[in-house]
């Protein structure tokens, strides 16, 4: 709910990969955020979580779908993101 | 007028006669193959063609080649129809012009012998009784086959009895052609196709033995690796005996066991700059298994220069991701979803953060699957996507991947790795050697990976990766270095970077400990 003066939180549904799934000892995790972009999302999350990994190494998607970092995020979005894998 | 093409309308005979003429020709000799009504007793009311076009052209335009060689002719050409025909439509036309008349019928005569044995075309006939069917192609009827033509690649059909000293028993495709998508026009697809596999280790392993296991006429490994016993517990392809031994070349001896109808080359090098491309010409289509960043790349660049499609798979711990490239406009390649090409050892291979053997081997399966896939045509209408699997909890993710209008995609020369002006690898024959040189050697290893270090071949110096990454350790920014690692991979990228700060001579030791002799 939107109100004046108070910032809209909006709730998403995170999944991490990889590296990241490592740092935040969680594959998913639903948050209560103010974040208006996934550029938002994640730095707040990397604080959070220590991921320490630079966003212009990661893609995002959001309701799978890759998307650009400065999308808009609405309530009930599912983010995704998603470091690079080399390993075989 | 091309030598060898396929058209979906009439074709006409007059306008494809003028282009062969030439004024040192005497004669000229032509052959048209019409649609009639019956074949083995029934009567057929039209048909349909299809071919598979990247393969059928380059095989047709061998034999037309061939064929003016052979006989000295001026020129030669032959199109095909494809679609649908209607009784005494003209389905194929050859001609050729020369001198004399006897080799303009000779080469006729072999270039429509040949077309019909070699080339991959398929024909639906629709009978006056509502039935229909696929006619099958000459190239897999081929056993009954009384030409003298030297066999092309990809038409490895006569079982190699000779050499492997085998039974009489011959590889059976039943059971995949016995799926309506595949039938006996698919397995000759496959059997016609040529695949390169990157890799053979933990994702190559799973994708050549099912490729080469499905009838893929012509495979090609590259590896440039020996068979460590730790790769066994995810590579089960080769076993204790094989530690040592050349990783591609083991795989081919195997897979030549496995399937005898497969023809499997073997290329014992890495991957590098300045032999990517000729492999990636050779083969229609690539797939990409190896650990690494550098080498993915390298194989993506050299993909869309050679407008071929790859499938790309890369595995961490217990996830995966599979992506499909296809040398469309609009899709997608591993730049467009990754601009800035990320640095080995920044997110860990599968020798820094572990893996268990299933995973790649779900992976590289899936690989395969996206292969054959291609290969059949049961690809329409899929949009590019990277999927991603984790095998603990068993979920897939199809995320939905679009082209990145700033990927220089179209220049693709522009983003091959661009010629070192200071040599940034020094290749030693022994540790020795490499102390003796007035380099320190900088052990980049993990701690782990040092335990079994044999005495007197230990680097005393020790800056592991994982630690200079969480930035726990700096490296001096000034001295003379040689980056060293297991395989050369992780000290490369560590040594390019030391470069970009400012560090003149900083080396990475080539190959890694892996390429010294003990």
């Amino acid at each position: 709910m939107h109100r004046l003066g108070v910032e809209a939180m909006n709730q998403i549904e995170i999944q991490y990969f990889a590296v990241l799934r490592e740092r935040a000892g969680t594959g998913r995790e639903t948050v209560e955020t103010a974040a208006a972009t996934a550029a938002d999302l994640y730095d707040e999350l990397a604080a959070r979580h220590d991921f320490g990994l630079p966003r212009a190494m990661l893609r995002v998607a959001v309701n799978d779908e890759f998307a650009e970092w400065s999308r808009p995020l609405a309530a009930g979005d599912r983010v995704v993101f998603i470091p690079p894998v080399a390993g075989g | 007028m091309q030598p060898f093409s396929f058209s979906s309308g009439p074709l006409e005979p007059g306008r494809c006669r003028e282009a062969l003429a030439d004024p040192s020709a005497g004669g000229y000799a032509s052959f048209e193959g019409w649609v009639r009504d019956h074949n083995e007793g029934r009567t057929v009311q039209r048909l349909e063609y299809e071919a598979f076009e990247a393969l059928a052209v380059k095989e047709g335009e061998r034999i037309v080649a061939e064929a003016v060689d052979k006989f000295g002719v001026t020129r030669a050409a032959c199109v095909h129809r494809v679609g649908s025909l209607a009784i005494g439509d003209l389905a194929v036309w050859v001609g050729v012009s020369s001198a004399h008349r006897g080799e303009a019928f000779a080469a006729c005569r072999y270039i429509i012998d040949e077309v019909k044995h070699r080339v991959p075309i398929w024909k639906k006939e629709h009978y006056t009784d509502g039935d229909s069917g696929w006619v099958n192609c000459e190239r897999c009827a081929a056993a009954a086959h009384d030409h003298d033509h030297t066999p092309g690649p990809g038409h490895a059909h006569e079982p190699a009895q000779a050499a492997t000293g085998g039974s009489a028993i011959k590889h059976d495709y039943s059971r995949q052609v016995a799926l309506p998508e595949v039938g006996r026009a698919g397995q000759a697809k496959l059997a016609a196709a040529s695949v390169l596999v990157v890799g053979a280790g933990g994702l190559g392993v799973p994708v050549l033995q099912y490729l080469a296991a499905a009838g893929i006429g012509r495979l090609g490994i590259v590896d440039g690796d020996l068979v460590e016993a730790s790769n066994l517990h995810r590579q089960p392809l080769y076993g204790i005996a094989d530690v040592g031994r050349p990783k591609a070349a083991v795989a081919a001896e195997r897979l030549r066991a496995l399937n005898r109808d497969a023809h499997i080359e073997s290329h014992e090098a890495k991957a590098t700059a300045e032999n990517i491309d000729a492999l990636v010409k050779n083969y229609d289509l690539v797939v990409e298994c190896t650990d690494n960043f550098r080498a993915k790349f390298l194989v993506n660049d050299a993909v869309v220069r050679a407008l071929k499609p790859a499938v790309f798979a890369s595995v961490h711990q217990y996830e995966g991701q599979v992506q499909v490239y296809r040398p469309l406009p609009h899709w997608p390649c591993l730049r467009c979803l990754w601009p800035e090409a990320p640095r080995d050892g920044l997110v860990g291979n599968c020798a820094e953060a572990g893996v268990l053997g299933p995973v790649p081997a779900t992976l590289g399966a899936m690989q395969a699957m996206q292969v054959l896939k291609r290969l059949l045509g049961l690809d329409a209408g899929e949009a590019p996507a990277l999927v991603t699997v984790d095998l603990l909890t068993l979920e897939t993710r199809r995320l939905i991947a679009r082209r990145n209008p700033d990927c220089d995609h179209d220049n693709p020369g522009a983003t091959a790795a661009p010629p070192a002006t200071a040599p940034i690898e020094l290749e030693f024959g022994t540790l020795a050697e490499a102390f003796e040189s007035g380099l320190e050697l900088v052990d980049i290893r993990e701690t782990w990976e040092r335990l079994h270090d044999p005495p007197g071949l230990q680097i005393p110096t020790h800056l592991p990766l994982s630690a200079l990454m969480n930035g726990y350790l700096q490296f001096p920014t000034e001295g003379r270095y040689l980056i060293v690692c297991a395989h050369g991979v992780r000290s490369l990228s560590v040594t390019e970077q030391l470069r970009e700060q400012g560090l003149a001579e900083v080396y990475s030791l080539k190959g890694g400990l892996a390429a010294l002799r003990s």
